[in-house]
């Protein structure tokens, strides 16, 4: 019998136990069964992917580049969503708010997402310092709710929002996921508004150490593309998780976290 | 850059409405798909953000189960689709039973509608069966199905079977017992590709058919069916019998092959506890598939209750569209709610 690959995961949200659940059904039917473990932060889940007590790891952008940066580039990055190869974020203000540009912030308040959401937090910043925007031009407010999982919950971003509405801050920076959520200023006409979009970004990827032999997982990658948004039985886990179809990873979308990572000064380890 | 710390604002109408819209979008997130999170509205902008959460719950694939006052219970995902698990023919609106008259030749001692000779005739009329029947084929209804008390006790049920089969096939329920006469030939006046009558018969000799029906009751509806079948016309049996009568009717079958009734045209069924009948089957409208009935008096869940307030729906037999909506509305908001017991009640 072929042991499983054993597959970490943060708990980010109720729904992660049927995604993972769902996951393993699935693959028990395939040559490459699979078990999963649960961790409350991505900093617990890398230590026990570098250390080999899991196999692979579900990261999150920053947890790959963290993973990256303790491996010296010996991970591999196996397989992502379709909606990790072209994350944004996305600045918005109240509606009417005159907001243009990134330039306009200048002077202005904006709220930042977790510290350690790449999308809502290490990200801007760096987009704000790209135009030529640096730490005494933007008063920046964090919030710093759910620290650990990366912005997966997408809770600070919704505080940020709420700050905006609240006139605590002038605007945001929050991700396209949270901002398709509420709508992306369709459904609440006057109450939000975009004014810039980032480029295209990479996020979560499947992370495998080179201690797990491509033979292994060469076959699981196959069998996980293979998941199909038009079958009922996988359809599910599917829209649970976020995605229409699992695809090879874009590692060059990396490129402007690690940016990000190396000019704010974050380190490998929490 | 700076951390700061900034006091709220208080918090304008419009800022509490979009409010509500990130406490559920955080509250869904915190639960598991099929689980439900209420977010109460501000009452000054309840409107307004009601009609948001509405949007919001309408382009996130998530449901409102519930509004009571100010708090919206809404659904992680949607309900499953209660209509779905049904065979095509009982989705509500298929088919409608209209009770033509309720008096009756015969006081059967099961009824489920308290018919019979003093019952008080409370007739349909032809105008309203006329518009219920072109209301029924442009809403889709597949069939329409009379009932009397005994139909043909009408002087007019020619002309208002007539009405119906011009609009939609169409079956007509009667003990067959009155086929002579004037009858007979209002009987020749319909249409015999698009009637067919479905007659009573409980046994496949007199004594239990005679003993709930009348005496002489069995035979002469027995005569009706040659009567009909020498007319040309197709006929269907009912049969009401008690549940623990339910296990061996082959040889009722076989009775009835005998007649040339077909199979498929044998419709047994269990008695129900309703009208006059003392004892059978409990059925309410919890526990039926509904089958919307018009009467004189309106609109009823089921014919089996078509005399019982429990299963009134309506008044309002026209727009018979929406009455037949209201109906839908109704079966899906009970299979909803058993569904909620049948979760909640292993994790008690």
């Amino acid at each position: 019998m072929t042991a499983p690959l054993v597959i970490g995961s943060v708990a980010y949200s109720p729904n992660v136990v049927p995604i993972w659940e769902g996951m393993r059904d699935y693959f028990a039917e395939t040559s490459t069964p699979i078990d999963f473990v649960l961790f409350s932060h991505y900093g617990r889940q890398v230590d026990a992917l570098i250390s080999g007590s899991i196999d692979l790891a579900w990261n999150t952008n920053l947890a790959w580049v963290r993973t990256a940066g303790q491996t010296d580039g010996a991970c591999r990055a196996l397989a992502s969503r379709d909606t990790d190869l072209v994350f944004t974020t996305v600045f918005v203000a109240r509606s009417g708010s005159g907001f243009t540009s990134l330039e306009s912030l200048r002077g202005r308040r904006l709220v930042l997402g977790s510290r350690d959401s790449a999308q809502a937090a290490i990200l801007p910043v760096h987009f704000l310092q790209e135009a030529g925007l640096g730490e005494s031009d933007v008063t920046l407010t964090r919030i710093d709710s759910d620290v650990g999982k990366h912005g997966d919950t997408g809770r600070s971003e919704l505080d940020a929002l709420r700050a905006v509405l609240e006139d605590r801050a002038d605007a945001a920076a929050i991700g396209i996921n949270t901002w398709q959520a509420i709508g992306r200023g369709e459904l609440l006409p006057g109450a939000f508004e975009s004014f810039w979009t980032s480029p295209e970004y990479s996020h979560c990827t499947f992370t495998a150490m080179p201690s797990v032999a491509v033979e292994r997982t060469d076959p699981w990658v196959a069998n996980l593309l293979a998941m199909d948004w038009e079958n009922p039985q996988h359809r599910p886990i599917l829209e649970m998780e976020g995605l229409q179809a699992w695809v090879p990873p874009k590692l060059d979308g990396y490129a402007s976290l690690v940016a990000a990572v190396k000019e704010q000064g974050i380190t490998d380890r929490w | 850059m700076v951390s700061i710390s900034v006091p709220a604002q208080p918090r304008s109408a419009e800022s509490m409405a979009f409010s509500v819209v990130l406490d559920l979008i955080e509250g869904i997130g915190r639960v598991p798909t099929g689980r439900t999170v209420e977010v109460r509205l501000g009452e000054g902008d309840r409107d307004a953000a009601l009609d948001i959460v509405s949007a919001w719950c309408a382009s996130s694939g998530n449901e409102i189960v519930s509004i009571e006052g100010l708090t919206v219970t809404v659904l992680h995902g949607r309900s499953p689709d209660s209509l779905a698990g049904l065979d095509p023919g009982q989705l509500p609106g298929s088919r409608v039973w209209v009770y033509t008259n309720f008096d009756c030749n015969l006081a059967c001692d099961y009824c489920c509608v308290r018919s019979s000779p003093k019952a008080e005739r409370r007739a349909i009329g032809v105008d309203r069966l006329k518009q219920i029947a072109g209301e029924a084929a442009a809403a889709g209804v597949g069939e329409l199905i009379l009932t009397g008390g005994e139909p043909f006790l009408l002087n007019d049920i020619d002309v208002l079977v007539n009405s119906c089969t011009e609009k939609l096939p169409t079956t007509l329920l009667t003990n067959g017992m009155l086929f002579r006469g004037a009858r007979l030939e209002r009987l020749r006046r319909m249409d015999r590709s698009r009637v067919i009558l479905q007659i009573s018969v409980d046994s496949a000799t007199p004594a239990v058919h005679d003993s709930h029906r009348g005496s002489g009751s069995w035979a002469k509806a027995i005569a009706g069916i040659r009567i009909a079948h020498e007319e040309g016309f197709r006929v269907k049996v009912a049969a009401t019998l008690p549940a623990d009568q339910m296990h061996e009717l082959e040889p009722f079958h076989d009775f009835l092959d005998t007649i040339g009734i077909a199979r498929e045209d044998q419709v047994i069924r269990a008695l129900a506890h309703r009208g006059v009948a003392d004892s059978g089957i409990e059925l309410t409208v919890d526990s039926l598939i509904p089958e919307v009935t018009i009467t004189a008096d309106g609109v009823y869940w089921h014919p089996v209750a078509a005399d019982h307030d429990d299963q009134f729906v309506t008044r309002d037999i026209f727009p018979l569209a929406d009455a037949i909506a209201e109906i839908t509305r109704r079966f899906v908001a009970h299979r909803r709610a058993a569904d909620s017991i049948a979760e909640w009640f292993p994790c008690a």
